[in-house]
């Protein structure tokens, strides 16, 4: 319930602030389909908790976790979006997340363990299977 | 007996092509040579050679290494100080010569012409000095001569010996049917007792005569008086028909010429059976030495590969070559005589398993495979295929407190890797080698090498072996 709350937060700071900067690869304006916009993709070390989002490309295990943060626009049915979770080359975890109209952000998380250092990225897929982004980061000490 | 069984199973037909060979080569060594001091002292080496190896065997270092220096250097004296003698004989014969030539000495030697001509020297009250060698080598007997190698005739005879000739006072040496040297200066004769009417021309005769089996005509320009100077002593001839018998006997022309040559056969043969025999134990002592035992890491050769498919995979790049034989051939093998060789002609796209066998194995002659590890290798052929691929920056090590890195960018972004279908499919991102962030405070770029995983990729020629990561840093906000 909490969490739930915190990405409620995180979705009306950012329609509030409007499209901010995609993290790596891809640009969120580019990736239209069917009126689906991204407008934002990054990882996050704290997404939702005192602002939007800790926004960074390295993060310590001693963290704990690690979250991606995506909003989408222009939404006009309920829908879903997929985070594919890759270490290096190898499918970790894949998260299916709901998406409603107009305007939506949301966020997947992942608990940072010892073993998880080294390279990791996250593909972000539309209900279709379309690749809208790639986000790369690395899991350190 | 088994002994003898044993040998003979082990010979390869190469070996008897070496053994044949180097026989024939020693042989004919000797054949060119013989009569020369060079076989001498190549003798006088080889004895060098057994003491050095006696003395190692012995333990006596210094005797074996005063040994080692004698035989260094004499192998050096024979070339300086026998450069005549060797030049002499590949001047004196073409390849085929050499190789193959008659080997008898010339036995025509023009009797009649000689007698003639010491008669009209004769007649003519022209000193003379001829000499006909017998089997004693007078090379170092003989001062001073000229090399001529002219064919014998009166007319050369008497021009040699003509008062305004400069090589008329020497003496003319008659070998076969040429004249070979003129103008050579003989040793002189230091007995006491010789009547007064021999000069000086008499006397080199008899000292040649005396220290030699060589006959020596002598010509009287006071006299005109024609003497024979051999044995040892002075020998009347009345007449030419006298000369000429004396001439023949000296010669052994005609009538014992095949008793000869069948002597000289023999001699030729037991040559011929010395040198098999000697190669022989050089042979032996090579290959049949006390066994050595010696374990080789060879790097394992693809050959006859399809162009179209590329090695992704091998389960092992070098195997281990057990190998034996002789101390002296296994201490000589360089690394470039061993080779492990497998034929891809009949691999197929994916796993191919190979046993190797020794028809796989390079080795100098001699030794052997006593054991591979491992006896069999895989090989994994792909098809090629080359995509351009992201690269990723790979990060260790810890930020320092207070520090986020918020961004970063690679340049180029992306890189153009080959490599087999089956690995490329499981690939999309190249990474690149370990980055340490514990000594990073601000933002900036660092150029980092790619790593490429399975080694088999490779980057495309167009491609950067190296990419610029840059990063931004910012304070951590509380």
């Amino acid at each position: 319930m909490k969490n739930s709350l915190k990405i409620l937060l995180a979705c009306l700071f950012t329609l509030a602030t409007g499209a901010g900067v995609l993290a790596q690869e891809g640009k969120a304006g580019s990736t239209e389909s069917k009126g689906l916009v991204l407008v934002e993709a990054m990882m996050c070390e704290h997404a939702g908790d005192n602002g939007p989002c800790a926004r960074a490309v390295t993060f310590s295990t001693t963290l704990g976790q690690v979250s991606c943060l995506t909003v989408f626009d222009q939404i006009e049915d309920r829908s879903f979006v997929f985070h594919s979770w890759y270490r290096q080359d190898t499918l970790a975890t894949k998260k299916r997340l709901a998406i409603r109209p107009p305007r939506w952000a949301t966020v997947s998380t992942m608990e940072l363990r010892e073993a998880d250092k080294g390279p990791w990225r996250v593909e972000v897929n539309d209900a279709s299977g379309r690749l809208l982004a790639i986000l790369r980061f690395s899991v350190v000490d | 007996m088994d002994a003898v069984a044993g040998f003979f199973i082990g010979v390869r037909w190469q070996d008897i092509v070496d053994i044949l060979l180097n026989s024939f080569l020693l042989f004919r060594f000797y054949v060119l040579f013989r009569g020369t001091t060079v076989l001498r002292v190549i003798a006088g080496i080889v004895f060098l050679w057994f003491a050095q190896r006696l003395a190692v065997f012995l333990g006596l270092i210094v005797t074996s290494w005063l040994f080692q220096g004698f035989t260094a250097v004499a192998a050096l004296i024979i070339i300086i100080i026998f450069r005549n003698e060797i030049r002499a004989v590949l001047q004196a014969r073409n390849l085929r010569g050499i190789l193959w030539g008659s080997i008898r000495k010339a036995t025509s030697t023009p009797v009649e012409i000689i007698v003639a001509s010491a008669y009209e020297l004769s007649k003519k009250r022209i000193g003379a000095l001829m000499v006909i060698p017998g089997k004693d080598d007078l090379e170092d007997l003989l001062q001073k001569g000229i090399d001529w190698q002219g064919k014998i005739s009166r007319e050369m005879v008497i021009s040699v010996f003509w008062p305004d000739n400069p090589v008329h006072d020497g003496a003319a040496i008659f070998e076969g049917e040429r004249i070979v040297q003129v103008g050579a200066i003989l040793p002189l004769s230091q007995r006491p007792d010789l009547p007064s009417r021999y000069g000086t021309r008499h006397r080199a005769a008899l000292g040649l005569a005396e220290v030699s089996d060589a006959l020596v005509i002598v010509v009287s320009e006071e006299t005109g008086n024609v003497t024979l100077a051999h044995g040892g002593r002075f020998v009347g001839v009345s007449d030419n028909q006298a000369l000429a018998h004396h001439l023949q006997a000296h010669l052994g022309a005609a009538t014992d010429a095949q008793l000869r040559i069948k002597g000289e056969n023999r001699h030729l043969a037991v040559a011929a059976g010395v040198s098999v025999l000697l190669v022989l134990a050089i042979w032996m002592s090579f290959t049949k030495g006390q066994d050595t035992l010696i374990t080789y890491e060879v790097p394992v050769e693809y050959i006859k590969r399809d162009p179209g498919v590329s090695i992704v995979g091998t389960s092992t790049d070098t195997v281990r070559l057990h190998l034996s034989g002789a101390s002296s051939l296994i201490q000589s093998i360089r690394p470039d005589q061993v080779k492990v060789r497998l034929d891809l002609g009949t691999a197929v796209v994916g796993r191919n398993a190979y046993t190797i066998t020794l028809q796989s194995i390079s080795l100098p002659p001699g030794v052997r495979v006593n054991r591979v590890e491992p006896a069999e290798v895989s090989v994994v052929l792909d098809v090629p295929v080359s995509l351009e691929l992201p690269v990723q920056a790979d990060w260790v090590g810890r930020l320092a407190p207070g520090l986020v890195m918020e961004s970063v960018t690679v340049s180029p972004s992306k890189v153009r890797i080959t490599g087999g279908t089956t690995q490329m499919n499981n690939l999309s991102t190249i990474y690149t080698e370990k980055i340490p962030l514990d000594k990073i405070r601000q933002s900036g770029a660092a150029t980092v090498n790619l790593v490429l995983n399975p080694p088999s990729l490779t980057i495309d020629t167009e491609s950067p072996r190296k990419v610029t990561v840059s990063y931004v840093i910012r304070e951590r906000e509380l």
